[in-house]
């Protein structure tokens, strides 16, 4: 059996690229697509731990989250899309309306 | 037998009842509430006469009628304490009251008034309170009266509030009572603190304990482990604070000439015979705590010689006719002053009663002649106006000879007797013998202004037009002048000691009889009883009492007349001219009355900058802290929202950040890097 | 139940007039308000208890029911009454149907709502007068400020929102102060006391059942919670220094805000200093008594001065009132007889002085436009009752005696004179005494120039006598204050008997 570790590291470079995609890119898009990939890095995380337990409540919680995460892009378009409305625009430091 | 003390509150309740009717109903009645006045002032006269003469039935009565306040620590009460004393006092006050009244009708009514509702409900009240003084049985009784009398007088002053002048005045009267009034009631809290009670007579008395603990057969409190003797004469000199305020001692007579701003009327009942007397009387009323404390007496004396010299020389320039006679009242009350200060306890009580009758006198007949004048009063656009109105003039002369202490008249003895106890007891006492000095110099010039306001007004050539026709004044107002002017004639020949002692003659002395407790009185409160405890011992010049009295006599007989000459011989002309140029620059000075008004004014002013430097304080330093504080909470806000900058990647690096620190410290404090 | 049903009626009531249409909502409150007040008098005719509710005495009205346990101390709803609350109670329910009768004419938009926040402050104040739960007293306390806050916020003068938001940050933040020395002190006695109700506080820190608490020593902790709750209840009093908040609050309150303000808001603070600090910590208190007097002296003479300076006559009135708190904290400090309970006489007595005051310049107020000094002149003139009240109260705020202020300032003074407790307390009371001189120079002042002389006021309308239900309410309390000048046993006697516990906390060795 692969052991935990290499899950780990594989996890924690998945997040460390959605991580650097959250700060480096200022498109929309790019980032709902970043987080995606830190969800999926939580979930890498899941399925090994349940395989490492043997337990598969960790594999249910991933499934819950690949749900959690359709729906996250449900509404992270549809912000995205009144961010174009609004601002004709999909770069997230255009709108700074909310600062003090 | 219906017991007469049994109408003590009824004395001092007719005129406090005819305060409400003229308050509540004063508009509707005739003459504004007049009648109901004069009906509850009557009322009370004829009572006190009665309750007078159950005292000279040989009974006296002190009695508690009203718990305040009933505490553990202290009781505090209303009561009567009917003795000779205040049996006198209460005649006389109801008298002049009376008197008043009826003059009012001529004074305010005929001449058209407006507000004699509020007119005579300040008098009622005034009578009430001024009654609720004088049967007080305790210090706290006396000094809530005190206040309320002070009270009236504001009201009273401030007659006329549409004028700029009078409610100033009301208000400097009451200001500068009050300033003596906090002394007054440092030392009512300072006696309840001391002797646990205020009571002015009886076994548990404060004199009496007072006298007790002096004695040694007593425990009284002190502060701070203070000598008892020392402690007595601060109280004392304490409660001489309100005595000096309102009988308008030195220096806190200045409110006294203002108040002549009210009407006549009050000005004869409130600021001559009665509510000035307030203070003397208070002392003659604890005369027994006060002749324990032979410091008080000494200060009390020459207070009072200082006084009557000081305002009768400021009397000697003025123009108007109140004005003259205001003066003479400071001097005249510095008169009483100086005798309770020599232990002359009935001298005291003598000229406070004969003062009581004839400066009321003079006051009324000062308002009839300003009624004749149109309200004019200054003096020099008087004259001759003997002829125009006799009533008027024989009484105001009467008076006259009284202030003037010219024998036979009711001034003569009561001054004569005051110098005489003044003389023999400040043989051996200088600070004394400083006062009776003064109060001698004052003899020629209250004759010297008395006279020279008597011609001035009446004699010589009339000056004006309204001088040449007067208007006339009736029965309401020369009434009451024929009723005083036969007191100021009459009122000296109760108390002739003079007499009494150069002819041997036994028993004429009825005053010091009847103060002494000889027909009835309370234990304690006697002129014998204070003699004993006093501090002083007399003196006699040119070998023995009899020549002393007649040297006494002559000497300020012979100074009164050499003062009534001297004004005879400047103003007994057809057109005096003043000559009050000859004083040179003392003229100013007492024109200005040494310029103790601008000193008061000046203190205000400087009260106000001071105030004024307390508001800036409060408002710049203290709020400034406060909204300060509410500034720096703002800025510093301000300051620290602007990290939030709207940017989402600088949210999310911040997190990264966070969560960064957090592990290097759980590590560090974890031990990994080790 | 009665007590219970006096403070849910006013709350309903609130509510009521909250729902009703402006048009008559300042009628229904007069009547409704008149309810508790005619309740409070029951409850003045019925009352029999005996000493002081949080030292053992026997309680009025008492009514307990548990609420909640929390760290094992239960909250109760804990209400009743002694001869210290009762005065204040009656006062309460006495001074709000007048301030309601004084908005008619001033308050002209959102009736409905200014009235049921009168009400809803009222149940409130009753609240706190009656409490005897922490917990319950502290909810009251804080709710308080609610109306308060609107009532000025929404109707004040010009500069109403930073006076409203002065007000409410000012107190608040001192309650939290009170707030964490009442709960600190709470902890500290640990297991001697199982619950939040008052008495029992009282009685386990009598016993000695503070322990030490996260390594503060008992001693330590009591003086730590006395000062912090003093401080926290000086804001409300107000004591210099940090009255600021109330010449601000009072200048931009509608008159009958002020009326309350200064009549019974004021009187929480002193009421919480008597029962919290001086009841619970008399040891803390008499070890301060110096500082405390001098604070007290400062008040006096400092507020009378700054009260001399000014122009508004609303501001005057409100110094005035810092003055005249100045003299309660004395009164509480000497722990005497007529000290403590001069000092509870003298709430009431402020309570409807100043009331009256506040009253009366408002009345004249709504004729003029203008409280300015300089302003007008000889108002005498055209109102001549209301002047007339105007200057009797005044007189009754100089101290006048035969009313209600000689007597609790007479009391005070001769309680704390020859106090046993107090070092140099002759000297501090002669000083304190020296404001009814200043008191007089001012209120005399301003009346010279505001209401007599000639008559002067540019307006383009003319002035007339004020109407009867503005006059109504100014003699009513004229007639109050004489009343209990004149006989001040009928409060004086029951203040006395709940006021010997709280002295007798302190013994002095004379």
């Amino acid at each position: 059996m692969v052991p935990a570790q290499w899950y780990l590291i594989l996890a924690a470079g998945i997040f460390c690229i959605g991580l650097f995609g959250v700060l480096t890119r200022s498109d929309a898009l790019y980032f709902l697509m970043s987080v995606e990939l830190m969800m999926n890095a939580a979930n890498v995380n899941f399925v090994a731990f349940s395989l490492y337990y043997g337990d598969l409540t960790g594999q249910v919680f991933a499934l819950f989250v690949i749900a959690l995460a359709a729906a996250e892009v449900a509404i992270g378009i549809g912000i995205i899309l009144v961010l174009y409305r609004n601002f004709g625009d999909i770069d997230v430091t255009v709108p700074t309306e909310m600062r003090w | 037998m219906v017991d007469a003390f049994a109408y003590v509150p009824a004395v001092v309740l007719l005129p406090f009842f005819s305060f409400l009717v003229a308050l509540g109903a004063g508009k509707y009645l005739p003459k504004g509430g007049a009648f109901g006045g004069i009906a509850a002032t009557a009322g009370s006269f004829l009572l006190s006469l009665w309750i007078a003469t159950a005292v000279a039935g040989g009974r006296a009565y002190n009695e508690t009628l009203y718990t305040w306040a009933a505490g553990d620590q202290f009781e505090l009460t209303f009561g009567a304490l009917i003795d000779p004393l205040s049996a006198l006092m209460l005649v006389i006050v109801t008298l002049v009251a009376l008197l008043v009244h009826v003059f009012s009708l001529g004074y305010m009514n005929d001449e058209g008034e407006t507000g004699l509702p509020r007119y005579y409900a300040g008098l009622g009240l005034f009578t009430a309170s001024m009654l609720g003084f004088v049967v007080a049985d305790n210090l706290l009784m006396a000094f809530m009266f005190f206040e309320l009398v002070g009270l009236c007088s504001y009201l009273l002053i401030g007659f006329h509030f549409r004028e700029p002048g009078p409610p100033s005045a009301a208000k400097k009267a009451f200001l500068v009572t009050r300033f003596g009034d906090y002394f007054f009631l440092v030392g009512v809290v300072a006696v309840f603190a001391t002797f646990g009670t205020a009571a002015f007579a009886g076994e548990g008395s404060f004199p009496a304990l007072a006298e007790a603990a002096l004695a040694g057969s007593g425990d009284v409190w002190t502060p701070g482990g203070l000598e008892l003797q020392t402690w007595l004469t601060v109280v004392g000199l304490l409660v001489l604070g309100g005595v000096v305020g309102k009988s308008a001692q030195f220096p806190l007579h200045t409110w006294l000439p203002d108040a002549m701003e009210g009407p006549t009327p009050v000005s004869a009942l409130i600021h001559a015979a009665t509510m000035v007397a307030a203070g003397v009387y208070l002392v003659a009323r604890m005369y027994g705590f006060y002749v324990l404390t032979p410091t008080t007496l000494a200060v009390i004396a020459f207070i009072g010689g200082f006084t009557a010299l000081f305002a009768a020389t400021m009397g000697v320039v003025k123009d108007e006719l109140k004005q003259v006679l205001a003066y003479s009242t400071i001097s005249q009350y510095g008169y009483m002053m100086l005798a309770l200060g020599a232990g002359g306890y009935v001298a005291a009580v003598f000229h406070l009663t004969t003062h009581a009758f004839f400066k009321a006198l003079l006051f009324l007949g000062a308002g009839s002649v300003i009624i004749a004048m149109h309200h004019n009063e200054d003096m020099w656009d008087m004259g001759g106006l003997k002829a125009k109105m006799p009533v008027t003039y024989y009484t105001f002369l009467a008076g006259s000879l009284a202030l003037a202490g010219i024998f036979p008249f009711a001034g003569f003895w009561s001054k004569d007797e005051i110098l005489y106890e003044a003389l023999v007891h400040g043989l051996n006492e200088p600070l004394l013998l400083g006062g009776y000095l003064m109060g001698l110099l004052a003899v020629p010039v209250t004759a010297f202004y008395t006279f020279r306001m008597v011609f001035l007004t009446f004699h010589g050539e009339p000056r004006s037009a309204t001088a040449r026709d007067p208007e006339p004044v009736r029965w309401n107002v020369k009434g009451p002048l024929s009723v005083l002017g036969t007191l100021a004639v009459v009122t000296g020949f109760i108390n002739m000691v003079p007499v009494q002692k150069v002819l041997g003659l036994e028993g004429i002395d009825y005053l010091h009889r009847w103060l002494d407790n000889e027909w009835g009185g309370i234990e304690g409160l006697s002129s014998h009883h204070y003699a004993d405890l006093g501090p002083y011992s007399s003196g006699y010049i040119a070998g023995g009492e009899v020549p002393t009295v007649l040297v006494g006599a002559a000497v300020s007989l012979g100074l009164a007349l050499a003062g009534l000459g001297l004004a005879w011989r400047l103003y007994n002309v057809a057109s005096p001219t003043e000559h009050t140029a000859k004083l040179g620059g003392i003229k100013d000075v007492l024109y200005n009355n040494y310029y103790l008004d601008e000193l008061q004014v000046w203190i205000a002013y400087r009260t106000e900058d001071v105030a004024g430097g307390a508001d800036t304080f409060d408002q710049g330093i203290i709020d400034g802290v406060v909204n300060g504080v509410s500034s720096v909470s703002l800025l510093g806000g301000s300051r620290v929202r602007r990290i939030q900058t709207g940017l989402v990647t600088q949210y999310a690096a911040m997190l990264t950040l966070g969560l960064i620190a957090l592990l290097v410290l759980l590590g560090v404090n974890g031990g990994w890097f080790l | 139940m009665i007590l219970e049903a006096l403070i849910g009626f006013t709350f309903l009531a609130a509510l009521v007039v909250l729902l009703a249409p402006n048009a008559w909502a300042g009628r229904l409150a007069f009547a409704l308000s008149a309810v508790p007040f005619a309740g409070s008098l029951y409850l003045w005719s019925q009352f029999d208890a005996v000493g002081n509710a949080l030292t053992g005495g026997t309680i009025a009205f008492e009514s307990r029911y548990e609420w909640v346990e929390v760290g094992g101390r239960t909250v109760s709803w804990f209400v009743g009454l002694d001869g210290i609350s009762l005065p204040l109670v009656v006062l309460t329910t006495f001074l709000v149907p007048l301030a309601i009768l004084s908005a008619w004419t001033p308050v002209d938009s959102r009736q409905s709502q200014f009235y049921g926040l009168m009400l809803f402050m009222e149940a409130n104040l009753l609240g706190v007068f009656t409490a005897l739960d922490f917990f319950l007293w502290f909810v009251f306390w804080e709710a308080v400020l609610v109306p308060m806050y609107f009532l000025i916020g929404i109707w004040g003068g010009p500069r109403r929102k930073y006076a409203a938001i002065k007000f409410f940050v000012y107190t608040n933040a001192a309650s939290l102060l009170m707030f964490i020395g009442f709960m600190s002190l709470t902890f500290a006695l640990g297991d001697s006391i199982g619950s939040l109700a008052l008495p029992e506080i009282t009685q386990a820190l009598a016993d000695g059942g503070l322990e030490t608490w996260f390594g503060i020593s008992p001693g330590r902790m009591a003086m730590i919670a006395f000062l912090a709750m003093f401080a926290g209840f000086a804001v409300k009093v107000p004591i210099v220094p940090v009255h600021t908040w109330l010449p601000d609050a009072h200048v931009e309150a509608p008159t009958p805000v002020s009326v309350l303000l200064a009549g019974v808001l004021l009187k929480m603070g002193t009421y919480a200093l008597l029962r919290f600090n001086f009841t619970m910590l008399p040891e803390q208190a008499s070890t301060l008594a110096i500082p405390i007097a001098a604070i007290a002296v400062i008040s006096v003479i400092y507020g009378a001065m700054l009260a001399l300076a000014q122009k508004d006559l609303k501001r005057i009135v409100a110094y005035s009132s810092v003055s005249s708190m100045g003299y309660v904290l004395l009164g509480l400090v000497v722990f005497t007889e007529y000290g403590v309970g001069g000092a509870t006489f003298q709430m009431v007595a402020h309570g409807l002085i100043s009331g009256l005051m506040f009253m009366a310049v408002g009345v004249v107020y709504n004729a003029t436009h203008t409280r300015m000094v300089g302003d007008m002149a000889g108002m005498a003139d055209r109102m001549p009752v209301t002047v007339g009240i105007l200057v009797a109260g005044a007189f009754g705020y100089m101290g006048l005696p035969l009313m209600a202020g000689f007597a609790g300032e007479f009391f005070i003074f001769v309680g704390a004179f020859g106090a046993p407790s107090l070092p140099y307390a002759p000297v501090f009371t002669a000083l304190a005494m020296f404001g009814i001189v200043i008191v007089a120079g001012y209120l005399l002042s301003a009346m010279q120039k505001t209401l007599f002389g000639p008559f002067r006021l540019e307006t383009d309308y003319e002035i007339g006598p004020a109407p009867f239900h503005d006059v109504a309410p100014l003699a009513v309390l004229l007639a109050a204050i004489i009343v209990l000048g004149v006989a001040p046993d009928i409060f004086f006697e029951m203040i006395r008997d709940a006021a010997m516990p709280v002295v007798e906390g302190v013994s002095v060795d004379v």
